[in-house]
């Protein structure tokens, strides 16, 4: 009993800080960061419902987040529409988008739904090269303003600075991890975990397979949506390798497994591991640190080299870390923080 | 009619190396049941790995072959015997994001060495063809390496079929625990399929580099051409993988002329989805659980 009040008087004090943050915290620098951080927990805990609660590992999340990203950003490029209202009609159209997809990939199973998941996403990143009238192609589309949001004269969002942005990053996050809640403690989230343990069984049970599949895809691919609008507003340029691109649906995985599947805070933990370490190879961190301590000078080859290509490395280190949390961790952070915590109760008894 | 012929000969070519691309990874699945998420980065070094023995030695690419596949052999030996070796008996998904994790850190350590710049491998008959008559003519490095490949499968099913190593692996294949108790050693017979399968796909990266881009990403598009070929064929069957590499080969070819290359591999996927649907066994293919 005191264990709970003691948790939900840190998850609001934590909440709280959140939201007083940008008061104290003014530095783009910083707030970026925390923006990054938000969009990556929101991604991981979208694919974590279909993904981790589930069971359907779909390599093919980058669909949904890219069709929120154009939809967003076209309209706004177009008809110069208010991103308040071209999210909406990017979540209408991935839910069609997750329909037709789920109906066709949700009869395949394993590494054969893997397979299709890719493949669809693929047809769309093609499509959006290909279809240079509607999208741009390769080019992309880049916002240079965002209109305003008014109502009558009085303007109820700017988007000048960086702060509304980390509100609506915070909002998503809490949405998120809200919803995911949600399911976890439903009927839902029981079927869904029957499902991921053993599809027959659950079948033979009389849970309906195809229908909770795709209840699953639709709440997963509407919240991806919803990032991937975030992030076309946010970084104001989308093209088909940044927001359709196989490597974003392995990053959204893996957010979610390196933390851990289908766990309330695996997502979170992830991020948090994975957004300042790829952030510190992306800023030149590290060889501005191996400058410092005098392993390598900075106009040297070496030097020059580390600073060109290094920033590059951030997918490397990802794949590094895949590899050791199969290898070492197979039920990922949380997993290992929970190995962890019952040993020492074991000890502790 | 030039035109259609033209398409069908050059898919045909073509389709021989997608065919080595797709047998590397049927074997590997045949005998360990592993959905091999990295093929396409083990082909993409296989083609840096050529980039090198061409700008460094001067050695022909197609001659290369003779010193890539047995390093690729190793590599694939060593991969199969440091991490698949590790997740055999884990559930699925672990063994896709392992091999997905090991391609990217591949992709990403060849781009930090190299650079993201694409390479291109010119050699002195890179561009040459050979006229046929009727307006149809045929590119001589594609022609080359048609017969290489034509080559290298014939060797692959001799050694399946009448060596005891291959029979071995074919037992490996059919049911695992079976082989193991009439003492059969899997996994030795695992490495040596991962090696196989490593060297086919990285000899297709020698014979496709003097006629296409070499750069460090160029592995996932071969992955996911590789499953397509393998679904086509169905999984594990070495004959099917030819089969559906060559008709791959074709409906490329066949749609970057009728329709348009931009769309082509929107046919493939399209057509690869189209199978999952309603041949899901492929076209050799029994059964798949």
């Amino acid at each position: 009993m005191t264990k709970t009040i003691l948790k939900s008087a840190a998850g609001l004090l934590v909440l709280a800080s959140l939201l007083v943050l940008p008061r104290y915290m003014q530095s783009p620098y910083a707030l970026h960061m925390m923006i990054l951080l938000f969009l990556s927990v929101s991604q991981g805990q979208s694919w974590n419902i279909l993904g981790g609660y589930a069971g359907q590992h779909s390599v093919g999340h980058a669909a949904y987040f890219g069709v929120g990203a154009y939809t967003t950003m076209m309209l706004m490029h177009t008809w110069q529409i208010v991103p308040w209202i071209g999210v909406w009609a990017g979540v209408g159209l991935v839910v069609v988008v997750a329909l037709a997809i789920g109906s066709i990939c949700f009869r395949l199973r394993g590494p054969y739904f893997v397979l299709a998941s890719i493949a669809v996403a693929e047809i769309l990143r093609l499509s959006a090269i290909n279809l240079t009238t509607l999208t741009n192609g390769a080019e992309g589309i880049l916002a240079t303003e965002i209109p305003a949001f008014k109502i009558g004269e009085r303007v109820v969002t700017d988007f000048l600075t960086k702060v509304p942005f980390y509100y609506i990053g915070l909002f998503l996050v809490l949405l998120t991890i809200a919803i995911t809640w949600l399911v976890q403690h439903s009927k839902l989230g029981y079927y869904f975990q029957a499902i991921r343990e053993d599809q027959d069984a659950a079948h033979s049970l009389g849970i309906h397979i195809a229908l909770y599949k795709n209840i699953g895809l639709v709440i997963s691919a509407i919240l991806t949506s919803l990032a991937g609008s975030f992030y076309g507003i946010y970084v104001g340029f989308v093209d088909p390798p940044t927001v359709l691109g196989l490597d974003v649906s392995v990053q959204i995985m893996l957010i979610c497994i390196i933390g851990g599947m289908g766990t309330l805070w695996g997502p979170v933990l992830g991020s948090l591991v994975l957004v300042p370490l790829s952030e510190a190879l992306r800023s030149n961190l590290i060889t501005e640190g191996l400058v410092k301590i005098g392993l390598v000078s900075a106009d040297s080859r070496i030097g020059i080299f580390l600073k060109e290509n290094l920033s590059h490395a951030h997918v490397l280190l990802y794949g590094i870390l895949v590899v050791l949390v199969i290898l070492f961790m197979p039920d990922g952070l949380m997993g290992f923080v929970k190995k962890l915590a019952m040993r020492r109760k074991r000890e502790a008894v | 009619m030039a035109v259609f012929l033209q398409s069908l000969i050059s898919g045909i070519l073509i389709g021989g190396v997608y065919a080595l691309i797709g047998i590397g990874l049927t074997l590997i699945f045949g005998v360990m049941r592993v959905v091999n998420f990295a093929h396409g980065d083990i082909m993409m070094v296989g083609m840096y790995l050529t980039y090198l023995l061409f700008t460094i030695l001067g050695i022909d690419p197609f001659v290369s072959v003779l010193i890539s596949f047995p390093l690729m052999f190793l590599f694939g030996g060593f991969l199969q015997k440091t991490f698949i070796n590790r997740v055999l008996s884990a559930v699925a998904q672990n063994q896709i994001l392992l091999t997905i994790g090991l391609g990217l850190v591949m992709s990403n350590t060849v781009m930090l060495i190299f650079t993201s710049d694409y390479k291109i491998l010119t050699t002195s008959y890179s561009s040459s063809t050979i006229q046929v008559g009727g307006g149809v003519s045929i590119s001589t490095p594609l022609l080359i390496s048609f017969l290489i490949t034509a080559a290298i499968t014939a060797a692959l099913g001799w050694f399946l079929l009448k060596t005891d190593t291959g029979q071995a692996i074919r037992a490996t294949s059919q049911d695992r625990d079976a082989a193991q108790l009439m003492g059969i050693n899997v996994k030795r017979m695992s490495i040596i399929a991962f090696g196989l399968g490593s060297a086919l796909a990285g000899t297709a990266g020698a014979l496709i580099s003097p006629t296409y881009y070499i750069f460090p990403q160029v592995g996932g598009v071969f992955t996911l051409k590789a499953f397509v070929i393998t679904v086509l064929g169905g999984m594990g069957s070495v004959v099917g993988a030819t089969l559906g590499g060559v008709l791959i080969g074709i409906t490329e070819s066949m749609s970057a002329v009728y329709i348009s290359s931009g769309w082509k591999d929107v046919v493939v996927f399209v057509l690869f989805l189209l199978v999952l649907l309603f041949k899901p066994s492929g076209l050799m293919g029994k059964s798949r659980t």
